[in-house]
Parts: structure tokens; sequence; C-alpha cells
């Protein structure tokens, strides 16, 4: 470890700096108040996230319950690709699943290569951005979210927050027991670059498509309305 | 340990990393422009960029009030940044990891290399990371054997053609789709195929590199954020390619300068609103991922080492001048997109990692004022980049003034510093300088009557090399303003005589409204505060002193440089006092 360039740095950056006391810099911070969000295109939580999710080149289902996720998640399979295959994280959450309702058996693990489908439980939805949230750990394989083809995503609909803010603070309250998860991922959209001219393409590294089935108690013009929104 | 490497030098294979072109910027320009494929394609980036960040603004709703919220925290993060560095350290020490600090590029690249040589690695996959780019950490690596594959894009793009970005954000959008085909079929060894669309070479590249990635030993990437309050770090991109880097390989290794250090995570999110629409006119990026240390426990996968490499490379020395708004900016290419000359002659015009606006700033603090002298004059004063930053970086006044540190060092040329001495004193003579342009408009409309224009004049070649100077008309504008006054005075008086009679709705006009520039306003555009003083006044303070730390609207500034009609009012003009 360097640490002579370390105290050199510090040296500096303290000649630099104004001095005070850590108390006086923490009031001085929450004096600065809380950044403005993003407007949510509807009022309605659940619209907003679906509404959001389409705009970031999502796809939507919407289900009332676990029975309605493996339902919507064997159609998914069978449109694309004429087959129940799925690879699906250690979760609990979708351990629980009532898998044999819809002939669906997922195996439970980290994608292997030609593995096309990988699902996931996400710990929240964030509706200001359209994004789901996973922290990593044996549920949430770095390969699954990442290399899959095609990333589908459960979200239940009492894990919805408004915003980043309250998505911060929901992590902090589920991760409390297990401690800071090494790492926290936001996810909005299957994978894209545009970095030849300017042309957007999907699959630049990660999934081409991403899915959302959102599970729960809501409004019944909640997908609908949705689409309307998002214009697709 | 060997972290020992030959001086760089301009290779054979076209890394060309550290050879800093900036002080020929007119000639990189003038080269720039010969090329009519290229100039159609800047031309469409310029027109369309705009486009899709205004676009963004103006869905979010609050965005100024978001500019100025975020500006304050990175202000006061600035203010204390002895606080917020040891927080990080702390937190990201708790967290597991090592934490390194590196004073210059070259302490960062052997820091690099030693750790990757402590693991016997070869094979390095790379994210997205102008730090390293900053720092040449690529040829430094590969100089010592190893193989680093950059893994965005665009990053891979150009350095399979062994180019330099010419965009912080898009770094190979200079090149065509059919130059970048062209490329994959004599580096890919795949045979015959068409790759005839975008999405095959996109496919193409997924492929090649996928490879790389399950192969990797360490994986490098940078940080948009630093997070004291949880020592996490945030990596924000579209392509997923940096989530691969960071959780693929068995080592990982951030690098960052010191000035991305937030408070809390909710700021390093609130920056990435700003960020985001301003990049790419997204609402939000595909993959914003905070990252905190090695392997858990109930982990099955991710790295068992993780890095941290705080790198300085004179950002205490900026933290400490007059320039220390700059550490505001987030790098979201927002200045590039919006910047006349950026899209006149593209990034490599600018000679170095850094383009547009931003880097005709960080150009000359990072490396010298002697080797970048030209690019502070990269600028017509628009005040576009102004306007448009998220991070309310006046950079337009940041240029100014390193014009007058060039001024002052006796960068420029004697000749133009004579000229602007001479300048700057006749402006603070009001009335001799009213006078002088008085008779030398109307010698030349005497001299230009017969035909309208001037096809050759003393100390004018500049102009008159390219196109014809047009003949004044016979007054300055301050006559004409005096005239227009005086006019003004005697209708006044005749209204006031006569009183009894109400005023007549009549269609002229008032003197006043004339001498206002009338831009039309562009919906959306312009996002200047409200907090304005007169054009005037405001600049007029600013000439005498310089720039105090805050308070000063985007548009207030650019005001006297942007119609030559301010030029000769009495002591305020753009050019002038504070050039010297």
């Amino acid at each position: 470890m360097s640490d002579s360039p370390r105290s050199h740095i510090f040296a500096r950056v303290q000649r630099a700096s104004r001095p005070a006391e850590a108390e006086a810099i923490q009031r001085d911070l929450d004096a600065l108040g809380t950044a403005p969000r993003a407007d949510l295109p509807a009022p309605d939580l659940a619209t907003a996230f679906l509404a959001n999710v389409l705009k970031n080149s999502g796809t939507v289902d919407c289900v009332a319950n676990r029975s309605g996720v493996v339902k919507a998640l064997a159609e998914y399979l069978y449109r694309h690709f004429r087959s129940h295959r799925l690879v699906a994280g250690n979760d609990p959450n979708l351990a629980a699943m009532p898998w044999r309702e819809a002939g669906v058996l997922p195996r439970f693990g980290t994608v292997e290569p030609g593995e096309p489908v990988a699902l996931s439980y996400a710990l929240l939805g964030v509706a200001e951005i359209g994004a789901i949230v996973t922290v990593t750990g044996k549920a949430n394989p770095a390969a699954n979210n990442l290399l899959s083809e095609h990333h589908i995503v459960v979200v239940d609909a009492t894990r919805l927050v408004p915003d980043m803010e309250s998505a911060w603070k929901r992590i902090g309250e589920e991760t409390a027991k297990s401690g800071r998860p090494r790492g926290i991922n936001f996810i909005a959209g299957p994978s894209s670059t545009g970095d030849i001219e300017g042309k957007l393409v999907y699959g630049a590294h990660g999934p081409r498509n991403w899915h959302v089935i959102l599970m729960g108690d809501v409004p019944a013009t909640a997908l609908a309305e949705a689409h309307t929104l998002a214009g697709r | 340990m060997t972290s020992t490497v030959p001086p760089l030098a301009g290779g054979s294979d076209g890394y060309t990393r550290l050879k800093q072109t900036s002080n020929t910027f007119l000639d990189n320009a003038h080269a720039a422009l010969q090329d009519a494929d290229r100039i159609q394609r800047r031309d469409l980036m310029a027109l369309f960029m705009p486009i899709v960040r205004d676009a963004a603004m103006d869905s979010f709703g609050q965005f100024e009030e978001l500019r100025q919220q975020v500006k304050q925290v990175k202000q006061h993060t600035l203010d204390h940044l002895d606080h917020y560095l040891a927080q990080f350290e702390r937190e990201a020490l708790q967290n597991g990891n090592h934490v390194h600090f590196a004073g210059n590029g070259d302490e960062m690249n052997s820091i690099v290399l030693e750790i990757c040589q402590q693991h016997s690695a070869r094979r390095i996959v790379k994210g997205k990371s102008m730090v390293t780019e900053e720092t040449a950490l690529n040829d430094y690596l590969k100089r010592a054997g190893l193989r680093v594959m950059e893994t965005d894009l665009g990053e891979y793009i150009i350095q399979q053609a062994g180019e330099t970005p010419s965009h912080i954000v898009g770094p190979a959008l200079h090149k065509s789709a059919a130059d970048i085909r062209k490329l994959f079929l004599a580096k890919h060894d795949l045979g015959e195929r068409d790759l005839a669309e975008t999405s095959d070479m996109v496919g193409e590249a997924r492929e090649v590199l996928r490879e790389h990635f399950l192969k990797a030993e360490v994986g490098i990437i940078g940080a948009n954020a630093l997070i004291a309050e949880n020592g996490y770090s945030m990596l924000v991109t579209n392509e997923g390619n940096g989530d691969l880097c960071a959780n693929l390989p068995n080592v990982l290794i951030v690098c960052a300068t010191i000035d991305r250090v937030l408070p809390r995570a909710t700021d390093a999110t609130a920056m990435l609103r700003l960020l985001v629409r301003s990049a790419t006119g997204q609402a939000q990026t595909c993959y914003t991922s905070f990252y905190s240390g090695p392997r858990r426990e109930q982990d099955i996968d991710s790295p068992l080492e993780t890095h941290i490499v705080l790198l300085d490379n004179r950002r205490t020395e900026i933290l400490a001048s007059d320039y220390r708004e700059m550490l505001q900016c987030i790098r979201c290419g927002a200045c590039l997109n919006h910047c006349p000359i950026y899209a006149a002659v593209g990034g490599h015009a600018y000679g170095w990692v850094y383009q547009g606006p931003m880097g005709s700033v960080l150009t000359p603090l990072l490396t010298s004022l002697e080797q970048s002298a030209a690019l502070p004059n990269a600028c017509t004063s628009c005040g576009r980049c102004a306007e448009v930053c998220p991070a309310d970086i006046p950079l337009p006044d940041l240029l100014r003034d390193l014009r007058h540190d060039e001024t002052r060092q006796k960068l420029s040329s004697p000749r133009w510093r004579l000229g602007l001495r001479l300048h700057a004193w006749l402006a603070r003579h009001p009335m001799l300088y009213h006078a002088l342009t008085g008779l030398g408009i109307f010698s030349l409309h005497l001299l230009g009557r017969r035909k309208g224009s001037f096809s050759r004049l003393p100390l004018a070649a500049g102009w008159t090399s390219q196109r014809d100077f047009p003949a004044p008309e016979g007054k300055t504008f301050m006559h004409q303003y005096a005239a227009m006054q005086r006019e003004d005075q005697a209708r006044e008086h005749k209204a006031a005589h006569a009183a009894e009679s109400p005023p007549a709705p009549g269609p002229e006009k008032s003197a006043r409204p004339k001498t206002k520039r009338t831009r039309p306003a562009r919906p959306g555009k312009t996002r200047a505060r409200t907090d304005q003083a007169p054009p005037g006044k405001a600049a007029a303070g600013k000439t005498r002193s310089r720039r105090p730390a805050q308070g000063r609207a985007p548009s207030e500034r650019i005001e006297p440089s942007l119609g030559t009609d301010w030029a000769g009012e009495a002591d305020n003009d753009a050019g002038g006092p504070d050039e010297r």
C-alpha cells in the first residue's frame, strides 16, 4: 500500500478544504434538502412503474398472484422458444412458486452457455426510473442478470417504491440483517448500445429482451394505461 | 516486482495516447474539415443530441431545481473534501477493499500493474474509464506484456483501430458503420461474413468479447461516483459491460479520481438524474450498479479481491485554484454535443483525452497551459455549454480565465497581447474610444461607399482572406443609440406638454427595445436563472474582479460577446481588460 502519496494527497486536500467539525458538516448537508425526482407518468404507482418499464424498452405482464406468474412465464417461454426451459436464481420466493400448475420446471442456479432464459425475483421496483433492483448473492448470480438472452424479473407489487430516495431507504431496511450487499443492481432495460453511428441496438453484451412480471393487487386498468402512456 | 516500463512513444501499432497534439489545434481542425463524410456525421449528432437532451429535461419536471440542488451538494463536498474523502476511505476499507492513493498517472498505472502481477494475471477486461485514458493505462499494461481488452463497444472499436476517443461518452462516434465493418473483418478471424447491419457488428463484438469476459483474471472499471457514507462506487452503463468486468474476474480494480466523492447514496442517484438525461437523453441507463467490495460469505460468484485506486493527478491543484468549479463536472458530454466548435472539428482536434468545452478547460489544467494554449481559444463564447451544463459550470468564464492566464504568462503572441492592451486601454477611455471608432467607421464608410464592401483591409486579413468586409453605413452603434435616445426624449417632452389629451397609441416604439438583443426564445433550451443583472452591469463588474464563486447566471456572462454592438459600449467589452 502506498502511504506517502496518501498523506501527500490528504495534506493538499486539507489545505484546500474548509475546516469544520463533522457535526457541522452534517448539519450543512442536511440543510441543502433533497433533490426533486422525475415526474411520474401516472399517479398510480403500478401504472407509473409499468409505463416506465415499457419506455425503457422492456416488456410487461400483470398478474394477480403466483399462479399467474407461472402461467405468464409458461406462455412467454412457449411464445419465444416453444419450450419450458428456464434457469432461476436460488431465491426462496422463486422456489415457492407453484411451478407444476403451468408445467414449467426451472433449473435453480447459474446460467450456463446455451441457456437463453434467466429468471430473477426483484428486491424492489422503482417507478421513477422503471427499474428493478437486485442485490448480489446466491439468489442473483451475475451471469443470470448479465449473460442470458432473455432476462425475466418478477416484481411483487408490494415492493414498488416511487423514487430512488425511497429505494435507498428500503434497501437499507431489507439488508439491515444481512449487512451491506456486495453489489446493488438497478436494471432498467435490455442491454443496449448506441456506439455505432448512434444507432440503438439491443443485446450489446447482456440480455436482448427484458421482461417484467408485476404480481399483486394492481388496478385492472394499469396495464392498458401504461401501454398508452408509453406509446407502445 | 517489476513495474518499470520504458518511456512512452507513439508506437507502430497506432497507440498514440500520450502524444498530446492540443497545441496544433488549428492544424488538426483544418485537417478535420477535409473529411466530408465525418463532417456530415458530426452535423447530424449536433442536431440530434440537443433535441434528445431537451426532450429528456422537459419530461423531468423541475430540472433547474435538481441542477441547483446537486450543484450545492457537490460544492459542499468539495468544500469538505478532506472529511468526505477520509470517510469514503474508512468505509471502503471496512467493506473489505484495498484502497490505494496515486499522486499522478504513473503511480496509478504502476499500482494497477503491481496488482495484476501479484495475481500473475495476463488477461484483463476493462470497462469504460476516462481516468485510465488520462493515465494511458492500457499502454502501460501492454508494455508489461498484459493483454487488456476494452469492453465498451465504442472503446473496443477505437482500441482495435488504434485510435483515441473522439467523445467522452461515445468514443467511436467519429467512425462510420462502414469503417467499423472493415475494421471487424480485418481484426476478427471469423471467415466469410456480411456484417451488413449494425446489429450484426454488435453481435460479433458480443461474441468476441464474451470469450474475454469468461477468461479474464482481472477486471478494471471506473466509477461515476464514490459514496462516502457507505464506501460503494457507482457504475453507470447501458451495455452491461462494466458489470461483467466487476462480477466475473477474480480480481476487481476500480480506478477513480478523488473528486468523484459524494456524501450519500441519494446524492449519487440525484446526480444520475442529471447525468443520463444530459449524456444520452435517456430517463435511466440500463445498468446502474453499486459495488462495495469483495465476495461475501453468501455469494457464489464475484471477485475475491477488490482494489480501489484513488487518483489525484492535479485535482488537488484545481481544488486550491480559481478553477475549482471544474471539479463539479460529471462527464456527461452535453457541452461537447452543444458546442459549435466541437460540432465543426470533432473531438480529435483537441489532441488529448477530453474534448469540447470541458476538454478545453481540463486539458490545460491536467497537462499544462503551454502544451494546450490553443484550446481555451477554441471558443466562440456563445455560452451554450454553460446553459446546458448539468453541473452548472461557467465554462465560457473558465475558458476566458485561461486565456487571461495565457496573456499573463505571455504564451500568446506579443502582437496579440499588444493589441489586447491597446484595446483594453481604449475601452477604459470611452470618449476617446467613441471618437476613434466614429472616425474609423466614417472613413471606412467614405472609402467603401462605391463598392459597398472591402476585399482587403489592413489589420483585418483574418477576415478579408475568407470573405469581403461590408462597408459601414457611416455611424457607429453608439451614435445611432444616442440619436434614438434624443428622439425618445423629444417625444416624451412633447407628450408631457400634451398631457391633457390621452397618449396616442402610435405604431412607433420607443427606442429602448430596439437596443436590446431580441434573440428569438428557443423553447425548452434557455434555462437561465432569473437572478440576472442587466447585461451591461454584470459584464462591467466581471471585468474588474476575478470570478466570484457563486451567483452567476449563464446568460449574463455571454451577453457582451454575442453582439458586436456591445463592444463599443463604454468599459464593458468582452475581449477587454480581463484579457491582459
